[in-house]
């Protein structure tokens, strides 16, 4: 459909939009308008993302004038995939109605591992062993020599890339990781440095957070984007962890030793160029006491860092660092410093201004100094041709760990554990310099782009993110989810079939009657709910032990006669293909379980939506582990800083998590499911109040403190409701679903407002 | 033919079953089977053409009668034979079988030319032993065999044709292909007897062919060791240890006792053919959940990097990593197998050495097939990435229906929709493609889209009405039953009586069976069949006639309650009939106008 949203004309590929979808468009509209920042929490299930993406590509349609590059940040690589895929659809629709002037170019960007077409580097096991595969063949240094030996091996994608120089663009289009493997195979180019070099052209952009959060990453591939940018984090209900995660880095035994051989690994590279090329070392040199500034000389250089205040961009590496075994010394005094520390007993707490002048007081380095280590550390690689970076990913750590802790003075602990206290007995020392404050790396994003939207199923409270982040939003709105039917059957359980009560509270956790009722809850569950039915415990190690539990006590056996049982564990790999085949079995009609964890990856980001989820049970508050030091540490932070209290944030954090996973089964109007929250503690008002508000507007009183058997009952009577037909539009009085002639009709005589608000 | 062109056995020939016989030879050839008896004067001696014989039965090995033989020809009679032992009727059996197939050939062939007739049914003797078994047990059964079958009214064939579903055939069930059982078996515990510290697996073949399935590296190794290094018992009993090590979770006992034995290692290590499976079927899962993709562009979680210890993530010991075998991993691999579904039947007795090498098969097999579920998954792709509700449907999503024999049950498909359509329009046509099919069911559901299905079909006031008169009757006759069995209306009539009425409720019900299910009228045989039907449902009426006939006045009335609704029945037939014989030879008389 086709309709005008005050001055822009909005081309959406569907024959029909939800109210929310339009609000939203509208809401989204003005803040592109005012250029500023904004804040949309929208329930999963309405097409947030369709709605985004028509509403964008569209305002950049209607005002060629003012061309915005959107870059769409999603959390995992399936989720870019979902995205591109929406935007394919919508590429379609719109080229279908404009012609040629609607073409665009987007594209994915992922990792080598994910987009590299060349099978030998594809080998290699993991990412980093790609990464380096890649560079082993694509590295000038390396192409120089093999211009000269012909036994040397290259990458004959990389080469077909250069030759084609600027001739090797990519044609408008909509292209996935898929399309974009699919492309380089067919041209000969390499799929990767192909969209490295044409995200500074594209339209749109959609890649992982990262890319614009982890001053690692983001130096490397979002330096080019333009001011004039809309950037969008989808499902950003998680940021805030992900801004500290980005920031955060920890140091172990292993870290140190591997640290040790990289950096006599580096010594003897020195000793071999003194000997062989002596006038390399003496130009780094020379380039460094020039300044950073002039950097862009370097070849394939590790650029710039928005993360960094900009004043490092100007200022020259300090000459203590600048030769190369100056360097190399003072980096084996900082591996030695820290080797010291982690000799504790005890577990010790420090901020990053003391730490720095204890540094400075034990090994002589000081705070410019250790500013400079990740710099100076990638200047050096550089100049000694390493190729095999992932051997180095070591000294890399202790690199950044200088920069990072030599950069900030707040925000920041750096808190030494002698072993970790669920098991005292294994002594495993670890320095974690982990970051407090989320706004630290979402700050250069906020500071350098036009717009930045964030948006996600689960915001709420919505006022709690501008502080969190430390940005004013021009637009901060929550929407409600009009049904056309009560699709959601939300339920809070409290008790067991023998009406005593369930709880993973700590102190009810290993009662074998709470799993015991939680294991009758499920065999009673997949005994009447058809399809698939998702399962989240708390935690991994919670998982483990009510499975073998329940195995044991031949539940496990009980459930398996109803459906399959599939279960999420710490290998991707595995996880991965679980998943498949638990489609695979909703999709054959033989239904299955699948058994997953609050906060893990499956909660992240897979959908659960139709047959593959028409019930989440939810056992258990996921809170956090309330006894590391360094949730103790971010809740002090916290609490000192914004004013939150610690068991606000707690119960924040938790039920937001808990709203996640129980969000991820509907997708549609037309989809429908149940979520159970079972756990005593959801009954009380101070939990349950934190939930979204489109939980808790279906989350009916009576609800609110089921037994088992009432569950079941009213489980029952909810799938024998959704089954009957019903009008897809809703109610005269209530749209749920709007044509195009109906927006007109309530556009042209005001009513739309009044819908809206 | 040639070798067993002649049989002769020594046999007793019998009149009927009872009859002590007549000693004598019995010699068969592929023409005709002659008796002679011992003593020649006794007149017994037979000479049967094998063309004049129409089946034969006899009794079964281990049942306590003596070996008998009955070779029924086709006037009805039957000649009887008792032979002195069981192999002698076996060698006799098999060659009357043979001779018969084969004389039934020929004139069959002549038959069907004219296409009168169903082709005879090859009875299988256990059709036949069923067909005896169900006729003893049941006297009414038998009752109407003799009328229909003796009277010629129904052939045999068409007797039992009507009550296939009763015998249910052994051989044709077991086809189905039994999936893996969904509880997991191969997960095998051991029993202890409580007294010594001896600890007892038992493995049955089905769970050993779920192990094999599930562990590939256990089938690798019986392929290999077993029988050139060890027997099986030696190579399930090192199976056994390693499970029941594994399963005491003492990693470093397991890591100590894999570093002595390295067969016991082959258990207890990872299983490097399910490495390599599931590294080859990652690349080829949809990419919308695809998390490995995902680690793959994780750059914040470099060793090291991230928050390492905040309770999220559990640190694992990372000793003796590679004798870790999870519960976890165990049920998703066995999830998996059952999902794949099974590849081979384990019914026969098979060693487990064929067991084994039958899976390696079927492996190999499967391979090939693989490669083309790939390309349809990617495609589907993009559909999900639709909004369900806010677009009409592009194509109604259409489920492959699960048949095993797809050619039979759409078959008798098109049968169904012809009966109906023949009785609404003649001349609908007779074979719908699929667009066509596809296209009225879309219509269909297009109008029910339309005019909603708001008003139910039926008035829910009516339908009670009507359903409570319909079954008012029923629940008033078991009310009084309940009450009071006397006063029931049968139990009322002399005992003769109500058992005539009863025998032709019965034989009603039987004749009525066979003529309605002969509609429509398609093939010349059905026509001749009708007509016999006819004439004999049209002979009752006279019959309750006499019944009522002969009753007491005060009983009459209270019969012809009883017998009206058979004769609606009757009514019912024989008006179908007539207007169906109109509407043929209305249509036959068209025909020729429309031609000239």
């Amino acid at each position: 459909m086709i309709f005008k949203l005050e001055d822009v004309t909005v081309y959406f590929p569907y024959d029909n939009i939800y109210p929310e979808q339009y609000s939203y468009m509208l809401e989204l509209k003005r803040a592109l308008d005012a250029k500023g920042h904004c804040l949309l929490e929208m329930p999963t299930g309405t097409g947030k993302t369709i709605a985004l993406l028509s509403l964008i590509t569209s305002y950049v349609l209607s005002k060629p004038e003012n061309p915005v590059k959107l870059i769409y940040c999603t959390r995992t690589v399936h989720e870019m995939e979902k995205t591109l895929a929406e935007l394919k659809l919508l590429h379609n629709y719109q080229t279908r109605h404009l012609g040629p002037a609607a073409k665009i170019l987007a594209i994915g960007l992922s990792s080598r591992k994910n987009l590299c077409v060349n099978s030998r580097v594809l080998a290699a096991e993991n990412r980093d062993s790609v990464d380096a595969a890649c560079r082993k063949r694509t590295a000038s240094w390396v192409r120089a020599l093999a211009a000269e030996n012909p036994n040397i091996e290259t990458c004959e994608f990389f080469e077909n890339y250069e030759k084609a120089a600027s001739a090797a663009v990519l044609p408008p289009g909509v292209y996935t990781l898929q399309d974009l493997r699919a492309f380089g195979k067919q041209q000969g180019w390499c799929p990767y440095f192909l969209a490295r070099h044409m995200v500074q052209f594209a339209n749109v952009v959609v890649y992982s957070y990262q890319y614009l959060l982890d001053p690692k990453v983001a130096g490397i591939i979002s330096k080019e984007m333009q001011k004039e940018s809309v950037v969008v984090f989808d499902e950003a209900h998680n940021i805030d962890n992900v801004c500290i995660e980005a920031l955060s880095v920890s140091v172990r035994r292993q870290t140190l030793e591997g640290a040790t051989r990289n950096l006599s690994r580096i010594n003897q590279e020195i000793e071999r160029f003194k000997a062989t090329d002596a006038g390399r070392l003496r130009a780094e040199y020379n380039r460094l006491v020039e300044g950073l500034a002039l950097r862009g000389n370097l070849p394939n250089a590790w650029l710039s860092n928005p993360a960094l205040p900009s004043d490092i961009l100007k200022e020259a590496v300090p000459g203590n660092i600048r030769r190369a075994e100056h360097f190399l010394h003072v980096l084996r005094r900082l591996v030695q410093y820290l080797r010291g520390r982690l000799e504790t007993e005890n577990v010790e707490k420090e901020g990053p201004v003391s730490f720095v002048a204890s540094i400075t007081a034990h090994a002589g380095i000081d705070q410019k100094t250790l500013r400079f280590c990740y710099e100076r550390l990638h200047s050096l690689m550089l100049t000694l041709e390493i190729t095999d970076t992932d051997e180095f990913l070591h000294i890399q750590t202790i690199c950044d760990f200088a920069t990072l802790v030599g950069t900030y003075t707040r925000g920041f602990s750096i808190i030494i554990e002698p072993f970790d206290e669920r098991m005292p007995h294994i002594p495993d020392p670890v320095l974690q310099l982990s970051c407090h404050d989320a706004s630290l790396a979402v700050k250069p994003v906020f500071d350098r782009f036009q717009s930045v939207v964030i948006t996600s199923g689960t915001l709420s409270p919505i006022d709690l993110y501008p502080r969190l982040l430390n940005f004013h939003p021009v637009v901060s709105r929550s929407f409600k989810m009009s049904l056309t039917r009560d699709c959601i059957c939300p339920m809070v359980l409290t008790r067991g079939s023998d009406q005593l009560p369930v709880s993973t509270k700590f102190d009810m956790r290993s009662d074998p009657g709470v799993a015991r009722n939680y294991g009758k809850l499920l065999v009673e569950m997949v005994s009447i709910v058809p399809d698939g039915i998702v399962c989240f415990f708390v935690s991994y190690s919670y998982m483990d032990e009510i499975i073998a539990t329940w195995n044991d006590s031949g539940i496990l056996k009980e459930i398996m006669q109803h459906k399959l049982v599939f279960i999420e564990t710490q290998d991707v790999v595995e996880t991965t293909l679980a998943l498949d085949n638990y489609r695979k079995a909703c999709d054959c009609g033989r239904g299955a379980v699948f058994f997953s964890v609050a906060r893990g990856k499956v909660a992240e980001g897979i959908d659960f939506d139709r047959h593959y989820g028409r019930l989440v049970i939810m056992f258990g508050v996921p809170f956090q582990y309330t006894l590391s030091k360094i949730l103790l540490a971010r809740l002090e932070y916290l609490r000192d800083t914004f004013q939150i209290k610690e068991g606000d944030f707690l119960t924040f954090d938790a039920l937001r998590q808990a709203a996640q996973c129980v969000g991820r089964v509907i997708r549609s109007k037309a989809d429908y499911g149940m979520m159970i929250f079972a756990d005593k503690r959801y009954s009380r008002h101070d939990k349950r109040s934190k939930l979204p508000g489109w939980i808790l507007s279906h989350l009916r009183d009576a609800h609110l403190n089921l037994s088992t058997d009432m569950a079941l009952h009213i489980a029952r009577e909810f799938l024998r409701k959704m089954a009957q037909p019903y009008d897809k539009a809703g109610s005269i009085g209530r749209k749920t679903l709007l044509s195009q002639a109906d927006l007109e009709k309530m556009t042209n005589d005001g009513s739309i407002n009044e819908m809206l608000y | 033919m040639s070798g067993a062109a002649q049989v002769t056995k020594r046999a007793k020939y019998k009149i009927s079953v009872k009859d002590p016989g007549t000693p004598g030879a019995l010699r068969m050839n592929d023409q005709k089977l002659m008796f002679m008896p011992d003593n020649r004067n006794s007149g017994a001696k037979l000479v049967v053409e094998f063309k004049s014989i129409q089946g034969h039965k006899y009794t079964k090995e281990g049942s306590n009668k003596p070996p008998l033989i009955n070779l029924a020809n086709a006037q009805g009679g039957s000649y009887i034979f008792e032979f002195d032992s069981y192999a002698d009727l076996h060698v006799c059996r098999d060659f009357v079988s043979k001779v018969l197939e084969k004389s039934k050939e020929t004139p069959n062939a002549a038959l069907e030319k004219s296409a009168v007739k169903l082709p005879d049914e090859q009875l299988s003797e256990e059709e036949m032993q069923l067909r005896i078994k169900l006729l003893q047990e049941n006297s009414e059964l038998q009752k109407l065999h003799r009328q229909f079958v003796g009277g010629n009214i129904l052939t045999e064939a068409e007797f039992w044709a009507a009550r296939k579903l009763l015998d249910i055939d052994p051989s044709k069930k077991s086809k189905q292909r039994v999936g893996f059982k969904s509880a997991m078996i191969s997960d095998i515990r051991p029993a202890t007897d409580g007294r010594t510290n001896k600890v007892t697996f038992s493995l049955t073949p089905e769970i050993i062919l779920q192990i094999f399935a599930e562990k590939p590296a256990v089938h690798r190794a019986f392929l290999n060791f077993v029988p050139n290094k060890m027997t099986e018992m030696e190579f399930w009993t090192k199976y056994c240890r390693a499970e029941y090590l594994s399963r005491t979770k003492n990693y470093h006992a397991v890591v100590a006792e894999a570093a002595e034995d390295e067969e016991l290692a082959v258990f207890l290590k990872e299983d490097d053919i399910l490495a390599n499976e599931v590294r080859k079927k990652i690349r080829r899962v949809d990419p919308t959940l695809d998390m490995e993709a995902d680690e793959g562009d994780d750059y914040t979680h470099l060793p090291d990097h991230g928050i390492f210890r905040d309770g999220t993530k559990e640190s694992n010991e990372l000793q003796s990593e590679h004798y870790r075998r999870t519960l976890l991993q165990d049920l998703n691999r066995h999830a998996a197998v059952v999902l794949e579904g099974r590849t081979i039947d384990v019914e026969r007795e098979d060693s487990t050495r064929a067991l084994a090498e039958a899976l390696a098969r079927s492996k190999r097999g499967n391979e090939g097939a693989d490669n083309n579920a790939n390309e349809e998954r990617l495609d589907r792709t993009p559909r999900v990435a639709e909004i369900e509700d806010l677009q009409a449907p592009h194509c109604l999503p259409l489920a492959p229906l699960s048949i095993k024999d797809a050619r039979e049950y759409f078959d008798s498909q098109q049968a169904n929709t012809l009966k109906a359509s023949r009785d609404s329009q003649a001349s609908m046509k007779c074979s719908l493609s699929r667009q066509e099919a596809y296209g009225s069911v879309r219509d269909a559901i297009s109008e029910i889209k339309d005019m909603g299905l708001s008003d139910p079909i039926v008035n829910p006031e009516v339908a009670l009405k009507v359903y409570s008169g319909l079954t008012h009757n029923i629940s008033s006759i078991k009310y009084h039953l309940g009450k009071n069995p006397r006063e029931t209306v049968l139990d009322r009539l002399p005992s003769a009586t109500k058992e005539k009425l009863l025998y032709h409720w019965m034989s009603i019900q039987e004749l009525l069976k066979h003529f309605w299910s002969s509609y429509p009228i398609t093939t010349p045989y059905l026509y001749s069949k009708v007509n016999r039907l006819k004439d004999a449902l049209s002979n009752i009426y006279p019959q309750l006639e006499e019944m009522k006939e002969s009753l007491p006045a005060d009983l009459r009335h209270q019969v012809s309650l009883l017998v009206r609704p058979m004769q609606q029945a009757l009514d019912a037939a024989i008006q179908h009939y007539d207007a169906d014989l109109q509407k043929r030879s209305a249509k036959s008389g068209e025909k020729p106008n429309g031609y000239i």
